[in-house]
């Protein structure tokens, strides 16, 4: 076997590793209060999705704001499509408010992000009822009648043409997206859920892809029993 | 053995041709530690648009509609109005910059910040305006910040970076398709280390820009009549690392603080003998308190809710020396409440750089609670604990007893006593501040301490 077919051969077998890494079932960790039906999830409020991509080009990463927020927002509404249709969760829309409304929820967002790296370092632990958010959560002043409060975070990677055809060649990181959902209880704060669903290829188009993620990656939730 | 085929020879030559190219610019850039006695004019007067950077600049007008929509900015008229006066101050008259539209805006964010985007927007963080003593400290911020943006450093920076990241992923593809032979060893070792030179590139041109930001905004001082030396003292306000948290990485994209010291104030020289009356009013510290104390309390509640105790605690009895009213208090008391067992300052040994990496580790593991609780079994984390419980009693009453008490004092003093387990005292005081202040945000809150507080009772 030549040098060249032989680094040829480990790229592809590394492409195609990465590629099934990113189709791996999608983890999903429940806290002990969903799994003993102590606390059932019925009705969540939404927050503002956060996610981001890039174009990865020959000449290195490139924003993608406008497409990132048109995903965010796409991201958001698929959840809450999701959680209605597979799961019986209704999802209430907040009334926007005023200054303070606004700095309450963006500083729980932010409180979020903080705890998203612990979260993501040992994500069993959600199953122990590690994470909290503490009862500040109260302060959002969202719907008197939501169990839960939603948060969605992600990232993902569009290629260029030329971007594409260079991976063919050397090898590289194909184009994904990543997303990263919590679900907080939404009177202690506590972490009920976290699920981290991914899928490969192009985050901007591939909506059926997103639905199926999103579809597993909320698989374990229990169904909401019609009253 | 040497390459026989031409074809190898052309590869290795464009290989080492690459190498070279790319170690100059490392090279340049670590001599220019000596003080540039003449910077460029204030504006990039040959830069023209190009697709690229119209790119870049409708990125940044989404950035920008994205932090007013996600609450990033703070909305209080009277500091955004502040920063604009001074930022105006500070452009040069009669200037007209292609695609540029000057905004000058706050951001709640308690880590000592700012940035501008090449649209013209510049951003100052809470945390920093919060850390900084006058308004010719601001101006030393803002003038460096518009700089970024006069000359054009963010094109320009992209329009360099993408030409390494080409270089690099061209070196990538050579280094990959390498023969197995002599030839084949030269190129595969240029192509692992060619990326590690381009990456020291594209710092060592960030920090030129930074390095031209600084001294061009020192000019832009004394031309508005700010004090130039205000841009040091910033500097050396920055060293101080309340949170131990700058740490030396191997690749930085800023000058260090301490070089930025040494060839500012290598630079300032004979600028800074003149001195006008206006530059002594702008060196004011209490003016300034004066304009900003309400985001300064807001900042206070920023850090605390980002688990920044020491640095609330630094900027609220900042806010009490200046100001000792009920509100400063108030803050200082939650300060210190949120500080419980950690030490008001770090120690010598958790402020060099491993002990900085060792922190930022174990930061990432533990939430803020589980550190607490570490804390608390050790004799110091105890003793921290009651010694801070107990001033931040003290000044809750004292908050209290003033003229104008603030009703969150009652709700701040009814936390700590529900910590402290006396649950009997919390009701009582929470129940005061929902008396007090009946259309309080957090009343869903408090209302739900009490209930559960009195079911605990029963």
């Amino acid at each position: 076997m030549s040098a060249r077919s032989f680094v040829l051969k480990m790229f592809a077998i590394a492409a195609l590793l990465t590629v099934c890494g990113l189709q791996n079932v999608q983890a999903q960790f429940l806290h002990p209060k969903i799994q003993s039906k102590e606390t059932t999830i019925r009705r969540v409020v939404v927050l503002p999705a956060k996610v981001n991509v890039v174009r990865d080009s020959m000449k290195g990463p490139e924003g993608m704001a406008a497409e990132s927020d048109e995903l965010s927002t796409r991201v958001a509404a698929m959840v809450a499509e999701v959680l209605s249709k597979r799961k019986n969760v209704t999802t209430l829309t907040p009334a926007a408010g005023a200054d303070e409304q606004k700095y309450n929820v963006a500083d729980f967002q932010t409180k979020f992000d903080d705890l998203l790296p612990r979260i993501m370092k040992k994500r069993s632990d959600v199953k122990k009822g590690r994470f909290s958010m503490g009862d500040e959560v109260l302060n959002m002043n969202l719907e008197k009648g939501a169990d839960a409060v939603v948060f969605i975070r992600g990232e993902g990677k569009k290629l260029s043409g030329g971007k594409q055809a260079f991976n063919l060649l050397v090898g590289g990181v194909p184009a994904y997206l990543r997303l990263q959902i919590g679900i907080v209880d939404a009177r202690n704060g506590e972490v009920l859920l976290y699920t981290d669903p991914k899928f490969p290829g192009d985050p901007t188009t591939a909506i059926d892809r997103l639905r199926r993620a999103l579809e597993d990656g909320f698989k374990k939730l229990p169904e909401v029993k019609a009253q | 053995m040497f390459p026989r085929k031409p074809t190898n020879w052309i590869v290795v030559a464009l290989c080492l041709c690459i190498a070279f190219t790319s170690f100059a610019p490392v090279a340049l850039a670590q001599k220019k530690t000596a003080p540039v006695e003449a910077t460029p004019p204030p504006v990039n007067a040959e830069f023209k648009f190009g697709e690229v950077d119209i790119e870049i600049l409708e990125q940044a007008d989404l950035l920008d509609a994205r932090f007013d929509r996600d609450g990033l900015v703070l909305a209080d008229e009277a500091t955004n109005a502040y920063l604009r006066r001074i930022g105006q101050s500070l452009v040069p008259r009669d200037l007209k910059l292609e695609r540029v539209t000057w905004k000058f805006r706050a951001l709640r964010d308690p880590q000592p910040n700012a940035f501008a985007l090449p649209n013209g927007s510049i951003y100052v963080t809470t945390g920093l305006m919060t850390l900084i003593d006058n308004e010719s400290q601001l101006a030393a911020i803002i003038a460096h910040e518009l700089t970024h943006v006069m000359r054009r450093h963010t094109y320009l920076s992209n329009r360099s970076n993408r030409k390494k990241f080409l270089t690099m992923n061209v070196m990538q593809a050579v280094g990959a398709y390498a023969p197995l032979s002599v030839v084949g060893a030269v190129i595969m070792a240029v192509t692992t280390v060619a990326p590690f030179i381009m990456m020291a590139t594209i710092y060592g041109y960030s920090r030129d820009l930074e390095r031209e930001a600084d001294l061009k905004g020192i000019d832009m001082m004394i031309s508005a009549e700010y004090p130039p030396e205000e841009m040091v003292n910033v500097m050396k306000l920055l060293d101080k690392d309340i949170e131990g948290e700058n740490v030396q990485l191997f690749y930085n994209d800023h000058p260090a603080l301490d070089e930025r010291i040494k060839y500012l104030s290598s630079y300032l020289g004979a600028r800074a003998n003149t001195v006008t009356p206006q530059m002594e009013l702008n060196r004011e510290r209490k003016l300034y308190f004066q304009k900003l104390e309400p985001m300064m309390r807001h900042n206070v509640q920023l850090a605390i809710n980002a688990a920044r105790a020491r640095s609330a605690l630094y900027f609220a009895q900042r806010l009490v020396d200046f100001h000792g009213d009920s509100e400063n208090l108030f803050w200082l008391a939650e300060s210190y409440r949120a500080l419980g067992p950690r030490a008001p300052q770090l120690t010598e040994k958790e402020l060099t750089n491993s002990g900085k990496k060792d922190a930022s580790k174990l930061r990432e593991k533990r939430t803020a609670e589980e550190e607490e609780r570490d804390l608390l079994a050790t004799p110091l984390g105890k003793d921290n604990w009651q010694k801070h419980q107990q001033l931040a009693e003290e000044l809750y009453q004292r908050a209290l007893n003033d003229e104008n008490p603030t009703p969150v004092a009652h709700r701040g003093l009814g936390m700590l006593y529900e910590k402290l387990g006396r649950g009997t005292d919390a009701v009582v005081q929470y129940e005061k501040y929902l008396e007090q202040a009946p259309a309080a945000t957090d009343r869903e809150r408090i209302q739900r301490r009490i209930t559960v507080l009195k079911e605990k009772q029963k």
